[in-house]
């Protein structure tokens, strides 16, 4: 009898902790030929304001070591077009829908939201205040602890569905904007969207993308991402499901054992579209190795230096 | 349907320079790829570069489930895949995009490569032979080195016009004007098909419009993932009907797109959408 890897945050069961991060695997139905989606425990989409998006100029994406650099800047088809043509398509998978919301205005978040509360079929909404690639809302709301506040409230009185903003990275002290978050009515937070960068072409002496600067992801950006995922963990009660540089079952464990109750995979998809099949193996073979029968044994149990060992939360 | 597989490599054939040849095993490409598609190919499951690499399928052979690569190093990702030993196997989905698309009966296909653009045309004559097409290839590039695999086009009876930049191959100067030159003598109806530097697929779309003959060329920018998730590799199209421009993913709508719809850099809008309007103000 295989180990159970399913866990549970506040409205939002899982079968297992993986999540495809948003914009990094479209809106599910691009993969579908190419993997079971029903493999993933869910998936978050692309970022959906209330109309379609343009997005940046190109080019858009740039490879650094370890890394990827983007500027797409949210390009979409808009929260209608995804509620009648895409979600339907969804329903045929067992995997958790989570709606990834923007807006450039409090009132759009909301407004999004009630669209996609509506819709039959989603599981949760996620809060991008983090897209570090627009020039209104984004970032420039997740970086603003009352802006944080205004819109996690907002979406909240707008959906009975599990809410949960997505951190920025960019910030002096994340565990401000956690607790704000938690106050507003957040159910579990996302940790962390991408790290702000700037690749130069030195040749031209020009930014290597076009929007100039842009969000760095993959590998490079991990050991950063678990430190402020625990950090985010520590101060809040609510969940923390952690992202960035997540390849592996080892990846996926660091943020576990560092406080996460699930996990995002991103930039990886990119890179190998069989990377769920592998870290689900991977993570039962962890398991089995340890003696353990359930993935929730190792939620939060980092032993910290000058720390008393920490104790799992279900052991 | 594309398939996402550690693909085997059977052989590799170092040309001149920087280019070699890679055969890999992979039954989906081999039995299902098309002239114009493309995979998503990397060596090695190193961190350091971790994206995949498209590169087009330049050959199939359905019975051995092998499809060859024409890869020229430029990178650390395309040296990678370049200096694979035979039985070390890449990371490869495919075949994906949209493919060149068959001329109609009587028609002859003139295909225009510039440097390893000339991959997607060998698979291309295959099939361009089997419908009862001809074909001819003008293949430019700066210099004689950059014209690799000639002998692929000798082998199946296409005739193909050189064409380098210091002359040192064929016709001196761009590969448009053996092109041009060939039209004016009388092509029986001609349909354009290019894929190479952005330069040349723009000199073509601009030539095709000029003469009025259809064109399709295959875009090459960056690509993050092949499947049209990550929005990395989009292009500026413009359909007839579209008052304005739309970001399209070169992966998935294309590589290969129709020349009239582009929006070439420094242009507001496509060829086709430009026409369009001039007929409706006729």
């Amino acid at each position: 009898m295989s180990a159970s890897l399913a866990v549970e945050l506040p409205g939002l069961r899982l079968k297992n902790p993986l999540l495809a991060a948003s914009g990094t695997f479209g809106y599910g139905v691009e993969y579908a030929g190419i993997l079971d989606l029903s493999l993933l425990g869910g998936i978050v989409t692309k970022g959906l304001y209330l109309e379609p998006r343009d997005g940046c100029p190109t080019p858009r994406i740039a490879e650094t070591p370890s890394g990827l650099l983007n500027a797409i800047g949210l390009q979409g088809v808009g929260v209608r077009a995804f509620v009648k043509d895409v979600l339907p398509r969804l329903a045929a998978y067992d995997t958790a829908v989570v709606v990834n919301v923007c807006g450039d205005t409090v009132e759009e978040y909301a407004e999004v939201t009630r669209i996609v509360d509506d819709a039959p079929g989603v599981a949760a909404v996620e809060i991008n205040i983090s897209c570090p690639n627009v020039k209104t809302g984004g970032m420039a709301f997740g970086g603003d602890p009352q802006m944080t506040h205004a819109v996690v409230s907002a979406v909240r009185k707008a959906t009975r569905l599990a809410v949960i903003p997505k951190l920025s990275p960019n910030v002096a002290d994340i565990t401000v904007f956690a607790r704000v978050a938690q106050d507003a009515g957040a159910d579990a937070l996302s940790c962390i969207n991408t790290l702000l960068g700037l690749a130069v072409d030195v040749e031209t002496r020009r930014p290597r993308l076009a929007f100039g600067t842009g969000g760095l992801s993959g590998p490079a950006i991990r050991p950063v991402a678990v430190r402020m995922a625990w950090q985010a963990a520590r101060a809040v009660r609510i969940p923390v499901i952690g992202i960035g540089g997540i390849g592996s079952g080892a990846d996926a464990l660091e943020f576990m054992i560092a406080g996460c109750r699930a996990v995002q995979v991103g930039t990886a998809n990119f890179v190998d579209p069989g990377v769920y099949a592998r870290i689900l193996a991977e993570l039962h073979d962890y398991l089995d190795r340890h003696g353990l029968k359930d993935i929730n044994a190792v939620v939060g149990t980092l032993s910290f230096p000058g720390e008393a060992p920490a104790v799992g939360v279900h052991s | 349907m594309p398939a996402n597989r550690d693909a085997p490599l059977v052989s590799r054939v170092p040309l001149e320079g920087p280019y070699t040849l890679l055969t890999f095993r992979h039954p989906e490409v081999a039995t299902e790829g098309r002239a114009g598609q493309y995979v998503m190919i990397k060596a090695g499951t190193s961190a350091d570069l971790p994206l995949r690499r498209p590169f087009s399928v330049m050959a199939v052979d359905p019975r051995a489930e092998t499809f060859t690569l024409f890869l020229k190093a430029v990178g650390a990702g395309s040296r990678a895949l370049a200096d694979l030993r035979s039985g070390e196997t890449a990371q490869c989905l495919g075949p994906l995009g949209r493919p060149f698309s068959a001329p109609p009966e009587g028609s002859e296909a003139l295909l225009v490569a510039g440097g390893y653009g000339i991959a997607p045309f060998a698979l291309f004559c295959d099939e361009l032979q089997r419908q009862g097409r001809a074909a001819r290839v003008f293949y430019g590039g700066r210099t004689a080195a950059d014209l690799q695999v000639r002998a692929a086009f000798a082998e199946r009876g296409v005739p193909l016009v050189p064409a380098t930049e210091d002359g040192s191959l064929g016709h001196r100067g761009r590969v448009t004007q053996p092109l041009e030159a060939y039209l004016d003598g009388g092509a029986t109806r001609p349909r354009l098909y290019a894929c190479g530097p952005d330069a040349m697929l723009h000199a073509v779309a601009r030539l095709a419009a000029r003469r009025g003959l259809p064109a399709e060329v295959s875009l090459d920018p960056w690509m993050g993932c092949g499947v049209g998730t990550c929005l990395g590799c989009v292009v500026k199209v413009q359909a007839p009907d579209e008052p304005r421009p739309r970001y399209r993913c070169a992966c998935t709508e294309g590589p290969v797109f129709d020349a009239e719809t582009v929006v070439w850099p420094g242009e507001e809008s496509s060829l086709a959408r430009r026409r369009g309007l001039e007929k409706a103000t006729a």
